[in-house]
């Protein structure tokens, strides 16, 4: 796991680079993971909500139908670098940010009745498309929870620095 | 005393595990438990209203969602005396169309096809069988699809109501439903085709009886108001306490079923069994070809009854789409009544779902909620039993019987997040 910060403020300079050199002159798209009903594993879910607002075609929450989505980017002839996002326990302080190259995430994910994202970016890296998970450590995740205050500021971190980097790549 | 444990048992939903005691050549205990906390929702439901009800019941699991909202609806349109219209009820055969297609795909060509293949999983498998993992996809984002259009969302639409639906899709919708089902049948014989060139190990064989909804006018389908036990019987699903017979047992979250005082399989397997005269078209030829008596003994067949069945769901796209185009849009229906009591039985892909309910001037007053998996784990755990018994008595070792027991555990394609209620293996 490539850690980047260890908090949110601290982390946004640092994260838009690395975000920045993984992403290259590729097409950035963001992939948002979770369940809003559950406070702050809704995270991923608000972060595409939020860019889906300024780039309709780039970002896209797991309610569209993340493996669809991930299917038609993998036959699309183009150069992309897909940000998935998704709240996860790091074992961080709540708003916590990380990247995670995908190699890692294969070798840790734990598979349930459902396609993972393991199998998503593997999918994508078959057909040329470069893929990481952004991570943002959640504060609760009990149900109809609202979301967290150090989360609510990670997610508004997160939009920022994405905001730029798809300015950058989207046409 | 050894203890061989699968913890936790992937590529199912919900937290679970398999725990097989060993004492010598002997297996003294096989339990398959379930660690998923309970979710209390027939307490949480009590003094809501019906309308309410039917948005909170289908929270229990993401996987079944349209299941649980369908089963739900039924049992409380009966208390209600609520009579839906035509359209309606096409509405809802096609939700459970696309619904079956979605998890089956997923299923079989992804949580179940790699152990057959020799993979560790579908990533694994995505350099020899790439296109399967897409034909997987392609499925699922179809099922997808159907769930959107009939339910309002992918997941947890909102929807389906009781007495009929908020609004109903646009012919266009519906005519692009029934040219992409079509256009996807070949993949889905391909999943057929594949899981019908698999040599299935005979070591969990073992009769058992089969449960299934009996649909409506000698068809197949997803849902029907008495249910076919494999034994030739017919039991209205009023009766579904008897078919059932609940208990608790310390392992396990989840309640545990019996009927006759014998475990029972439900899911595609036992739909097939019990229905599978009623197929036509091609799902019905490749029925005839690959069914056998084996199917009455083992529980990986049903891995190959999920693939026909995705092609029955396909095959009947279209003439359903037809149908809800034909007609115009009803009101919905209004209840007749405040109070009384129903139940709900729909086929879930994991088998029948019950929703039982009584209603008291408009209020719940008792929710009732039997899931297929919670009616399979007495089932599961007496075939790994029979696995690991004849392995061992071959000269198998420990370690080798993992894989096999957990193949069988998937094969029920179980939601453990949704029975609430997977190897260890103790050696005594």
């Amino acid at each position: 796991m490539h850690k980047l910060c260890d908090s949110p403020c601290e982390s946004e300079e640092s994260l838009s680079a690395e975000l920045a050199r993984l992403a290259g002159h590729r097409k950035v798209y963001v992939l948002g993971i979770g369940n809003k009903d559950r406070g702050d594993d809704g995270a991923g879910i608000a972060v595409a909500e939020e860019l889906q607002k300024t780039f309709p075609s780039y970002s896209h929450s797991e309610h569209d139908g993340l493996e669809g989505i991930v299917l038609d980017l993998s036959e699309r002839d183009e150069d992309a670098f897909v940000v998935f996002v998704d709240a996860a326990d790091l074992r961080e302080k709540p708003g916590t940010t990380r990247l995670v190259e995908m190699e890692e995430i294969r070798a840790t994910e734990i598979t349930t009745h459902r396609v993972t994202v393991a199998l998503l970016a593997a999918l994508l890296g078959r057909s040329g498309k470069h893929s990481a998970v952004l991570c943002i450590q959640p504060g609760s995740i009990e149900f109809q929870a609202e979301m967290t205050a150090p989360v609510r500021t990670a997610v508004d971190s997160v939009v920022k620095v994405m905001s730029g980097l798809m300015e950058r790549s989207a046409p | 005393m050894k203890t061989l444990e699968v913890v936790p048992l992937a590529r199912v939903e919900g937290d679970g595990g398999i725990t097989v005691t060993l004492d010598g050549k002997k297996v003294k205990s096989v339990t398959l438990d379930v660690h998923e906390g309970p979710r209390l929702i027939e307490q949480l439901v009590k003094g809501m209203t019906p309308e309410d009800d039917i948005n909170v019941v289908p929270r229990i699991c993401a996987i079944c969602t349209l299941s649980h909202k369908y089963a739900a609806i039924r049992g409380l349109e009966k208390a209600l005396a609520i009579d839906p219209p035509e359209k309606a009820q096409l509405m809802r055969d096609l939700m459970m169309l696309g619904e079956n297609v979605e998890s089956n795909s997923l299923h079989t060509f992804l949580l179940a096809l790699p152990d057959f293949l020799g993979y560790p999983s579908a990533i694994a498998m995505l350099n020899d069988y790439g296109d399967d993992v897409k034909r997987a996809l392609r499925l699922k984002k179809f099922g997808n699809y159907v769930m959107e259009v009939t339910s309002g969302r992918i997941v947890h639409g909102e929807n389906p109501g009781l007495g009929g639906f908020g609004k109903y899709p646009s012919k266009k919708q519906l005519s692009d439903i029934s040219l992409r089902s079509k256009e996807l049948l070949p993949d889905a014989v391909r999943a057929v085709e594949l899981f019908s060139s698999i040599e299935y190990s005979e070591y969990s064989e073992v009769d058992t009886t089969f449960m299934s909804v009996n649909a409506p006018n000698e068809q197949f389908g997803l849902a029907g108001d008495s249910i076919l036990i494999s034994n030739g019987n017919e039991t209205s699903a009023d009766d579904y306490k008897k078919l059932t017979s609940e208990r608790v047992v310390p392992h396990s979250f989840a309640k545990r079923s019996k009927f006759n005082e014998r475990p029972f399989t439900v899911g595609a397997n036992a739909r097939m069994i019990n229905m599978g005269k009623r197929l036509d078209g091609q799902a019905a030829d490749l029925f005839k070809e690959n069914y056998s008596d084996r199917w009455l003994r083992n529980p990986l067949l049903n891995n190959l009854a999920q693939t026909i069945e995705i092609v029955w769901a396909l095959e009947h796209m279209p003439e359903t789409t037809e149908k809800i185009a034909a007609l115009d849009d009803p009101a919905r229906a209004e209840a007749t009544r405040t109070t009384g009591s129903g139940t709900g039985a729909v086929e879930a892909p994991r088998g029948i779902l019950y929703h039982h309910y009584e209603v008291k001037e408009g209020l719940i007053e008792v929710a009732d909620i039997i899931t297929p998996t919670a009616q399979n784990l007495d089932d599961i755990e007496v075939h790994l039993k029979a696995c690991a018994e004849r392995m061992l008595a071959e000269g198998k070792k420990d370690e080798e019987l993992l894989l096999p027991l957990e193949m069988i555990a998937r094969a029920y394609d179980p939601c453990i997040s949704c029975a609430t209620h997977l190897v260890n293996l103790k050696r005594v």
